[in-house]
């Protein structure tokens, strides 16, 4: 239970990594975030994000906290650390290799 | 600093739970919040908005266990968790726990404490800088090589070979100028007793004399003042010394001002210019010298060593020094051995007119120094190892009782268990809070063992080095210790705790839940209680073997107690004193010892005082060589005879028979004609059909006696073939001498009496080594009374918690089997058949036990053959003794509980179900 429904393993965390890179963001917000900029294609069962965004924390990859929303609201936003940058560039490029790979597999046409 | 961050987070959420948990639980209310409001923005109702954000977020019991398990401390936590519920067990019921802990803490205390003794002798290295550099020096030969007349150090004939410890001062300097394998190059010698006198109070100390760059060469820094250098190490230069720590803090009580004091060391004008760090002990573990001198001072301090020669520096037929280095980085121990050997060979054949014969080359040898030397590791690592290998046994046996023990109380537990396997808790789970309630026992065990060992560790000390001075070794606990401390009970907890926790929680569910508590025992299928036998059966067998090495131990110490030593060792004080050490030499050194022979004859209560080179048992010996007139030698035998300069009055001060002739008397002077008494076994040997007494001993002495035999150093030796020499005729080779005084009464009595009669003769003259012949005696039996001692004290430990381990299964296994004896009995059975029905399972499981223990004691038993005496290990008095006493014990101890089953009374056993 919990894992995002047709999202390849592992890959849930390169996502958060992404999603945060670019500014501190609270836990819905990334899944907001995920789901919009996909169109609406990943879908992202809501809980299942936090055992991640805590596992990130405990690696040093992503740092939390406190702070106010626009709305006002007391909330736990999430940033990029140094480490966590190199370690997303990391995954990039692995992603890249693997969905490459995985393209060249199923574009293949037989002759 | 990420670590730190990390750190940080993980303190924080194993430690300040309850703060991340509310956290998190905000954080969640947080995301709710702000679903519902989107929901609602987009037209919800508020009901319907509140229930599709909490649809979309998932089970929030679920996330907070994900996110407990993300944050990676739950391992800690449910350790934390089963600690506590071990301690609560325990609280609980604390018998159990208490004897598993204390009899841990006895083997494991025992355990540490040897290991601390192997540890300082055989493990640690050098506290000196780089010790892995260090290097030790030695030669060996086929055959001893002639050009060395004597030799001071170590040597070692095995495997048709000797090696031996020691140069000459000339290769010394050789090997020290020329080499380039080595960026240091040092000597030293041991001076074992030194007449030290600090402000004017004369007491015997230990010292070494060591090479100018000694110091520097193993790097080690003085703690006060400073260390030698070359410029000390000369023939002219100021004598010096640099103290021990030791040595100033029993002698100035780590007085400051200690350096430049000025103090005589055998009579020689010394002074103290540094003192060594606390933990540097030169470099022989367990030997401690008190004073470093310079080698150059050898003439002044050890002036006997040159015996006829006019120095030792010149000498290149005297080996006295022993020789370590540093190698330069890179080189290899090989190419330092071959470099070295070739300046050796140059050093030894200058100036020779003929090369030695090839079996008599000695050759380099190097070796690893970075432990030191090694004198003490081959003495003591045998009997250190046998003490270990009995306490392990025994920690054994005490593991198989608490596991067993556990097992009992996890068969009373199993309902319990069986619960929490129905409630879905894992066996995996289930086993690992048995394993730490176990373990937890072992740590409370090995916590308590290691202030045992701690306490416990001077009286080992003093044990293994016998009657001797303690040796000095450094035996604080350090992280070594305590990891070994740690390792041993972490194991025990595993190895005691792992049979119970998996057959624990191997339980079939429906049973288990339908009985209730009290007869569950009744329905455990057989292999469970199989395994409790099979582990008593191997104590029984861990316990023969023990007790076996007890009986060969006692044995042997009887044999040796038994042995007639050839002379009276009873009302006998003896006492050392060594003119030399105060200035005294060849006719005043002579006259010196006949003073306070004669004086301490006048003491009342004393009949008789003579005085030797070699107190008797005493360990020491000489030997010479030998030319008999007429005696036809054998082929490659060397003529050699063990030798004891001994003054007037000794055979009949000793009690060692005369058989012909007469024995040393007072006109045996410098002047008179040169004499010497024999023994038996020189007679023998030497003069098989003749009679010797009148015979000459080389060209100009003449033999006047044959005396018994009687031990020489050792009481486990035959009386060598032996030479009595008065020592007046030989005042060149004598330093100290050993007195001895027959008493009439108690020898000790006259120690005061002693003391002020050699003051009245010299009153800065030291008496050393005072004690009387049963206590020299003795101390020469101390590791074989203590192999006695302590093997028969573990074998009966072995014994006891055998006999308890057997009584605790037999009698589980008539409570579980009570209603079965009931039918039985109701059936017609008699009190004895169901006593033998009992029995019969304890005498299978001695039995199973005797036989996997035989043969194992026999194949054990050789590892100590050589320190029996009079006794071949598989000693067939010895392990049927050992056979007899565990079968009685044993079958006693199984024989209780078979007597409460033929007692049951069949109608309350019925009832029981």
């Amino acid at each position: 239970m919990g894992k995002p429904s047709g999202l390849v393993q592992g890959t849930l965390d390169l996502l958060i990594l992404k999603t945060i890179s670019l500014e501190p963001k609270h836990g819905w917000a990334i899944v907001q975030r995920i789901q919009q900029v996909s169109a609406e294609v990943l879908q992202v069962q809501q809980g299942s994000l936090y055992p991640p965004l805590h596992r990130l924390e405990q690696q040093g990859w992503i740092k939390a906290h406190w702070s106010e929303t626009e709305g006002g609201r007391k909330a736990k936003f999430y940033s990029l650390t140094r480490a966590g940058r190199t370690q997303m560039e990391k995954e990039l490029a692995n992603w890249d290799r693997l969905s490459t790979a995985i393209n060249t597999v199923v574009q293949t046409n037989e002759a | 600093m990420r670590w730190l961050d990390k750190l940080l987070l993980r303190w924080r959420s194993l430690f300040r739970r309850h703060d991340v948990e509310h956290e998190l639980d905000a954080e969640l209310r947080f995301h709710l919040q702000q679903q519902i409001e989107e929901n609602l923005a987009a037209g919800m109702s508020a009901e319907e908005a509140r229930y599709a954000a909490r649809r979309t977020l998932g089970g929030v019991a679920q996330i907070q266990e994900q996110c407990r398990d993300a944050r990676a401390v739950a391992v800690i936590e449910t350790l934390m968790q089963d600690v506590r519920y071990g301690f609560r067990m325990m609280r609980r019921s604390p018998t159990l726990p208490g004897v598993a802990v204390l009899s841990l803490s006895l083997g494991i205390g025992a355990n540490t404490a040897i290991f601390t003794l192997i540890d300082a002798v055989l493990i640690k290295m050098l506290p000196v800088k780089s010790p892995e550099q260090l290097v030790v020096i030695t030669w060996g030969a086929k055959d001893w090589p002639k050009i060395v007349e004597s030799h001071r150090g170590s040597t070692d004939r095995g495997n048709g070979r000797v090696t031996a410890s020691s140069f000459s001062y000339p290769t010394f300097r050789q090997l020290r100028a020329r080499n380039s394998v080595l960026s240091d190059t040092f000597a030293f010698a041991g001076l074992e007793q030194l007449n030290v006198s600090v402000a004017g109070h004369a007491e015997m100390a230990s010292g070494q004399l060591v090479s100018g760059n000694y110091f520097s060469g193993l790097g080690v820094q003085a703690l006060a003042g400073r260390t030698l250098v070359d410029e000390d190490d000369k023939e002219s230069a100021q004598p010096v010394a640099v103290i021990s720590f030791r040595f100033w803090n029993r002698r100035f009580g780590l007085d400051p001002s200690a350096v430049g004091k000025a103090i005589t060391v055998n009579g020689v004008p010394f002074v103290v210019i540094g003192v060594t760090p606390r933990k540097f002990f030169g470099v022989t573990p367990g030997n401690a010298p008190d004073l470093f001198i310079p080698v150059a001072m050898q003439l002044r301090v050890a002036p006997g060593w040159a015996e006829h020669r006019p120095s030792l520096f010149q000498a290149n037929d005297s080996w006295w020094l022993r020789v370590m280095g540093r190698l330069q980085p890179g080189v290899k121990l090989q190419q330092a051995r071959a470099a070295l050997d070739v300046i050796f060979r140059q050093s030894i054949t200058a100036g020779l007119s003929s090369l030695p014969p090839p079996q008599e080359m000695p050759a380099i040898e190097v070796s690893l120094g970075s432990k030191g030397l090694s004198d003490l590791r081959s003495e003591f690592s045998q009997p250190l190892f046998i003490l270990m290998i009995v306490v392990g046994l025994v920690v054994l046996i005490a593991c198989v009782n608490v596991a067993n023990l556990l097992m009992a109380r996890a068969a009373a537990r199993q309902k319990e268990t069986a619960v929490r396997l129905a409630l879905g808790a894992g066996r995996l789970r289930l086993v690992r809070q048995l394993l730490t309630e176990s373990v937890l026992l072992a740590m409370m065990g090995g916590a308590l063992g290691m202030v045992l060992a701690t306490s416990g560790e001077s009286l080992l000390l003093s044990l293994v080095s016998g009657g001797e001075t303690p040796l000095a070794l450094d035996l604080r606990p350090d992280v070594r210790i305590l990891g070994f401390c740690l390792v041993c009970s972490l194991l025990t907890g595993i190895l005691f705790g792992l049979a119970p926790a998996l057959r624990g929680t191997r339980v079939d569910l429906t049973p288990a839940l339908k009985v209730t508590a009290g007869i569950l025992g009744a329905h455990d299928d057989r292999s469970k209680r199989g395994l409790g036998k099979l582990l008593v059966a191997s104590q029984v067998a861990m316990c023969l073997v023990l007790l076996t090495g007890a009986s060969l131990f006692v044995r042997s110490l009887q044999k040796l107690n038994a042995i007639d030593a050839g002379f009276n060792r009873y009302n006998l004080l003896l006492f050392s004193i060594d003119g030399t050490a105060s200035g005294y030499r060849s006719i005043r050194l002579g006259t010196l010892y006949q003073d306070i022979q004669a004086r301490l004859q006048g003491i009342p209560g004393v009949r008789s005082v003579s005085l030797s080179q070699h107190r008797l048992i005493g360990g020491s010996a000489s030997t010479a060589g030998v030319e008999v007139p007429g005696y036809k030698r054998r082929p490659n035998e060397q003529m050699s005879s063990w030798m004891n300069w001994v003054g007037s009055g000794f055979f009949e001060t000793m009690g060692i028979p005369i058989l012909i002739g007469r024995g040393i008397s007072a006109r045996d002077s410098e002047t008179a004609p040169k004499v010497v008494v024999i023994n038996e076994a020189f007679a023998r040997h030497y003069f098989a059909n003749e009679v010797p007494v009148g015979k000459r001993l080389g060209d100009n002495t003449q033999i006047v006696g044959i005396v018994k035999n009687a031990k020489f150093n050792r009481l486990q030796h035959e009386a060598p073939p032996t030479v009595y020499v008065p020592y007046l005729q030989n005042l060149e080779s004598i330093e100290g001498m050993n007195f001895e005084a027959r008493t009439v009464g108690n020898p000790t009595a006259i120690v005061r009496d002693v003391r002020s009669a050699v003051a009245a003769v010299d009153r800065n003259l030291p008496l050393f080594d005072v004690k009387t012949q049963v206590q020299q005696i003795d101390e020469s039996l101390v590791q074989e009374r203590l192999f006695a001692r302590l093997s028969t004290l573990f074998g009966m430990l072995a014994l006891l918690l055998a006999s308890i381990g057997l009584y605790g299964v037999m009698s589980y296994a008539v409570v579980r089997r009570t209603s079965e004896i009931g039918i039985r009995m109701a059936l017609g059975a008699e009190c004895g058949e169901v006593l033998w029905l009992v029995l019969r399972e304890t005498m299978l499981v001695v039995t199973i036990g005797l036989g996997i223990g035989l043969p194992a004691a026999v194949a054990s038993t050789r590892l100590i053959r050589n320190r029996l005496f009079g006794l071949e290990p598989a000693d067939p008095l010895a392990i049927s003794g050992a056979t007899l006493v565990l079968i009685v014990v044993t079958v006693l101890a199984g024989y209780l509980p078979a007597r409460r089953a033929s007692r049951v009374d069949p109608m309350i056993a019925l009832r029981y179900e």
